[in-house]
C-alpha cells in the first residue's frame, strides 16, 4: 500500500507503512502511514489532536521504535542505521516545538542554548562556533544582546525565534515544527510564519509542518497530508486540497476551519467522545462512524489508498485519499 | 431601558513601583447588555486578563491597585463589596471561564463534586436538587451522557470536554454574566467550534452577557456582535465586528486583521504581520502607545494621547484614524 508517486528525484524523506502503538500494542498511534516529503518543500500534516501527528514526528527522529515499516532519509533507513550514522542524520533533521516557555531550558543563556548542538556535533571549533551561534540569531532577527540572556527574558514570540534559531544551527535538510505557532498569539504568529517562510527560501530546506490549523497550513504548506486516528486519509498538493478536498473527513475539517456551521446534528461529539482504537480492529474504514457519505461497504472494508488524479490531466501531483467513493477511480484494486 | 447586565465605568489597574506607577489598565468603560456577546481583543500582555480578574475582584489585596468609579451587575455595583458579599456574587451573578481548564479544575474532584459544589454555594436546595441541576448543566452544554461526565475526574476528559465542563461549572447558577478569558485557545478548530457554538446556545437561553476575552479576531467573529481592541492597557476601537471586519479605522486593529491566515483556492500572498512588539508597561511610550510601530504615525501621535472619541457608535482613539 505504498504512495503512488510520481517519477522524478527521490524524495528527501520517505516513510513506507509506518505503524507504532503505545501500550503493549493496545493503542495504535499511527496505522500503515505512508508520506514522502520532497526537498525543498514544506508537508502540512492535519488532523484533530490525538490523531497521531506528533507521534510520526518523534519516529522521524527515531525517538520511538515503531511497530512496522520504514523511514528513509537520503534513501537510508533510519531505523537500520548504526548509532554514529543516526547521529550524523539526526544532525540533518532538526525539531521545533509548541510551547517555547517549556522547550528551552531556563538555566541555559542564549548562548549556550545555541552553542549546544554546535558542540554536541563537534561541528567547527570554539571560534567558528561562536560566530555561527552570532550569524543565525541575526537569521531570525535577535539582535546579538540576546546571547547574554536567559529565555525568560524574552516574550514568546522571541522565544520561538530562538528555538527555530537553535534548530537551524546546524544548517539541517529537514525542519519539523510541531504545532510550532499554535500557542502563539495571532500578531505574533504572523511573525513566525513570515520568518519560516524566508528561512526556506533562504536555505531551501524541507520542512515538515505538523498544525491542526488549517488556515495556518494554508499560508505555508505546499503539500498537505490529513491525519485521523492514526491514518493518513488524504495526501495532495495544497492548491488540489483546498480548492477540491476529496475525502469526506477533509471536506468536513475545511468546513470547520472556515467557521460554518457544522454538517452533521449528531456527530457534533464524535471528537469529544470517541474511544481509541485499539490494533485489532482494522477491517472497515476509521473514519466510517461518522462519516456523511457512508456506505454498507465502509463497515466491512478498509478502502485502500487510490491515486485518483490518475486520470485528469495537468496534475499537480498524485492526489491520494483513503476512501471508497472513489473505488471506480482505479478499477480492479481489490 | 434596563440597566446593563455589565457596566464597568473608569477601570484602572496599575502597580506601585520602586520604579514609579505601572499602568497595565488605563481608564476603560464599556457595557454589555443582556443577551449579547461582546469581544475583548489585543495581544498577550496588553491587559485583557489583569481587566477581567479586575471585574471579578480576584486580584490579590495588596502589591497590585484598582480604581473605578464602579462594575455594575443589573445595576448593582460589585466593586464596593467586601470578600464575604463577593464570594456571594461570584459564581451566582457573575462567572469566569478560564483559559487553562487543565489547571483551573480541581484533580481531585470528579466533575460532578465540583459543579454542585458552586450551586451549593448559592442555594439552599436539598442533595437531590443540586445533582439534579447538576446534571442539567452538563446536559445545557451537549453532553448526551452526563452521569458519566459527573463521575470523572479532570484527567480522565479530553481538553474539549474539560472546557465544556468548566462552562458547565460556570453556568449552572444562570449567572447575567460570564467573562471567558481565551476559553478556545489551547483547541482544535473542530472543538473550537463546538464549544463556540455551545457558549451562543447558553447566552441566547439564558439571555446572558458575556465579555469573550481573545487575541483572535476570527474567533471574536464566530460568537460576538461587538468588539473593543486593547492595546498596552487602553481600549483604541470599540464597534461591532461586522465593520472592524469591514473598514477597521486604527491602525492597529486594521494591523490584527492582517495577521489572520486566510483560507482560500489559491495560496494566499503571505500574511503581513505588525513590526516590532508590545511594550512592556514599565516602558510604555509617551502618546499614543501605538506610536512607534505605527505605519501612519505623525509627530502629533507620539505627544498627546488620542481619546477614545465615539462617532456613529463607533469609538476610535487615534488621530489619523482610516
Amino acid at each position: 500500500m505504498s504512495m503512488p508517486e510520481k517519477v522524478n528525484r527521490p524524495p528527501l524523506l520517505e516513510i513506507r507503512d509506518l505503524s507504532l502503538s503505545f501500550h503493549q500494542h493496545r493503542q495504535l498511534a499511527v496505522d500503515r502511514v505512508s508520506l514522502n516529503i520532497a526537498a525543498g518543500r514544506t508537508l502540512g500534516l492535519v488532523g484533530a489532536s490525538g490523531a497521531g501527528k506528533s507521534s510520526v514526528a518523534r519516529a522521524i527522529l527515531r525517538l520511538v521504535e515503531p511497530d512496522l515499516g520504514e523511514i528513509l532519509f537520503k534513501g537510508e533507513n533510519i531505523y537500520r542505521m548504526n548509532p554514529q550514522d543516526l547521529k550524523t542524520t539526526r544532525q540533518r533533521i532538526q525539531l521545533v516545538f509548541q510551547d517555547p516557555s517549556v522547550s528551552l531550558s531556563p538555566r541555559r543563556t542564549v548562548e549556550q542554548t545555541l552553542l549546544e548542538p554546535l558542540q554536541h556535533f563537534a561541528i567547527g571549533d570554539a571560534d567558528h562556533q561562536l560566530k555561527k551561534a552570532r550569524q543565525i540569531l541575526q537569521t531570525v532577527g535577535l539582535d546579538q544582546g540576546a546571547l547574554q540572556r536567559y529565555p525568560h527574558q524574552f516574550s514568546s514570540g522571541q522565544q520561538q525565534r530562538i528555538a527555530i534559531a537553535r534548530a537551524l544551527v546546524t544548517n539541517p535538510d529537514l525542519l519539523i515544527a510541531d504545532e510550532a505557532v499554535s500557542s502563539l498569539d495571532v500578531s505574533i504568529q504572523a511573525q513566525i510564519l513570515q520568518l519560516i517562510q524566508k528561512l526556506q527560501k533562504d536555505f531551501g530546506i524541507s520542512i515538515l509542518f505538523i498544525s491542526h490549523d488549517l488556515a495556518v497550513i494554508r499560508q505555508i504548506a505546499d503539500d498537505v497530508a490529513v491525519m485521523y486516528q492514526g491514518q493518513v486519509l488524504e495526501q495532495c498538493p495544497a492548491d488540489q486540497f483546498f480548492s477540491e478536498p476529496a475525502h469526506p473527513y477533509s471536506r468536513y475539517l475545511l468546513s470547520f476551519a472556515q467557521g460554518k456551521t457544522p454538517i452533521n446534528r449528531s456527530g457534533d461529539k464524535w471528537y469529544l467522545e470517541r474511544g481509541r482504537r485499539s490494533a485489532s480492529n482494522t477491517s472497515n474504514c476509521v473514519f466510517a462512524g461518522f462519516c456523511q457519505e457512508k456506505m454498507g461497504l465502509c463497515d466491512k472494508l478498509e478502502p485502500a489508498m487510490h491515486d485518483i488524479q490518475l486520470k485528469k490531466q495537468h496534475a499537480l501531483g498524485p492526489h491520494c485519499v483513503k476512501c471508497h467513493l472513489y473505488d471506480e477511480v482505479k478499477v480492479n484494486d481489490h | 431601558m434596563n440597566p446593563a447586565a455589565l457596566k464597568v465605568n473608569n477601570l484602572s489597574v496599575w502597580f506601585e513601583t520602586g520604579a514609579g506607577r505601572l499602568s497595565v489598565v488605563d481608564q476603560i468603560s464599556f457595557s454589555i447588555n443582556a443577551g449579547d456577546a461582546t469581544g475583548l481583543v489585543g495581544e498577550s500582555g496588553c491587559g485583557k486578563t489583569m481587566t477581567s480578574m479586575a471585574i471579578l475582584g480576584l486580584l490579590p489585596a495588596s502589591g497590585v491597585n484598582v480604581s473605578s468609579d464602579g462594575i455594575e451587575i443589573n445595576g448593582r455595583d460589585i466593586s464596593t463589596l467586601n470578600p464575604a458579599q463577593r464570594r456571594a456574587v461570584l459564581g451566582r451573578d457573575i462567572a469566569m471561564v478560564f483559559q487553562q481548564p487543565a489547571t483551573a479544575l480541581d484533580p481531585v474532584f470528579t466533575m460532578g463534586q465540583q459543579i454542585s459544589a458552586v450551586y451549593r454555594r448559592h442555594t439552599g436546595d436539598s442533595k437531590q436538587q443540586v445533582r439534579k441541576k447538576m446534571l442539567d448543566a452538563l446536559e445545557r452544554v451537549g453532553f448526551s451522557q452526563a452521569e458519566d461526565i459527573a463521575a470523572s475526574y479532570p484527567h480522565e476528559l479530553s481538553g474539549g470536554m474539560r472546557q465544556l465542563a468548566m462552562i458547565a461549572m460556570a453556568t449552572v447558577c444562570k449567572p447575567a454574566v460570564i467573562i471567558a478569558d481565551e476559553p478556545t485557545t489551547a483547541l482544535d478548530n473542530s472543538t473550537r467550534a463546538l464549544i463556540l457554538e455551545q457558549l451562543k446556545r447558553l447566552q441566547k437561553q439564558n439571555q446572558t452577557a458575556i465579555l469573550f476575552v481573545s487575541h483572535d479576531l476570527s474567533v471574536v467573529r464566530q460568537l460576538c456582535r461587538d468588539v473593543m481592541v486593547m492595546y498596552c492597557g487602553r481600549l483604541l476601537e470599540v464597534t461591532d465586528c461586522q465593520s472592524l471586519f469591514a473598514n477597521a479605522r486604527h491602525p492597529y486593529s486594521a494591523g490584527l486583521l492582517s495577521c489572520i491566515p486566510q483560507i482560500s483556492d489559491k495560496r494566499p500572498a503571505p500574511v503581513k504581520s505588525i513590526p516590532g512588539q508590545i511594550p512592556t508597561p514599565a516602558d510604555l511610550p509617551s502618546g499614543c502607545h501605538f506610536a512607534p510601530r505605527c505605519s501612519r504615525v505623525e509627530a502629533h501621535c507620539r505627544t498627546t494621547v488620542p481619546e477614545l472619541d465615539y462617532a456613529n457608535g463607533r469609538g476610535v482613539a487615534c488621530f489619523r484614524p482610516l
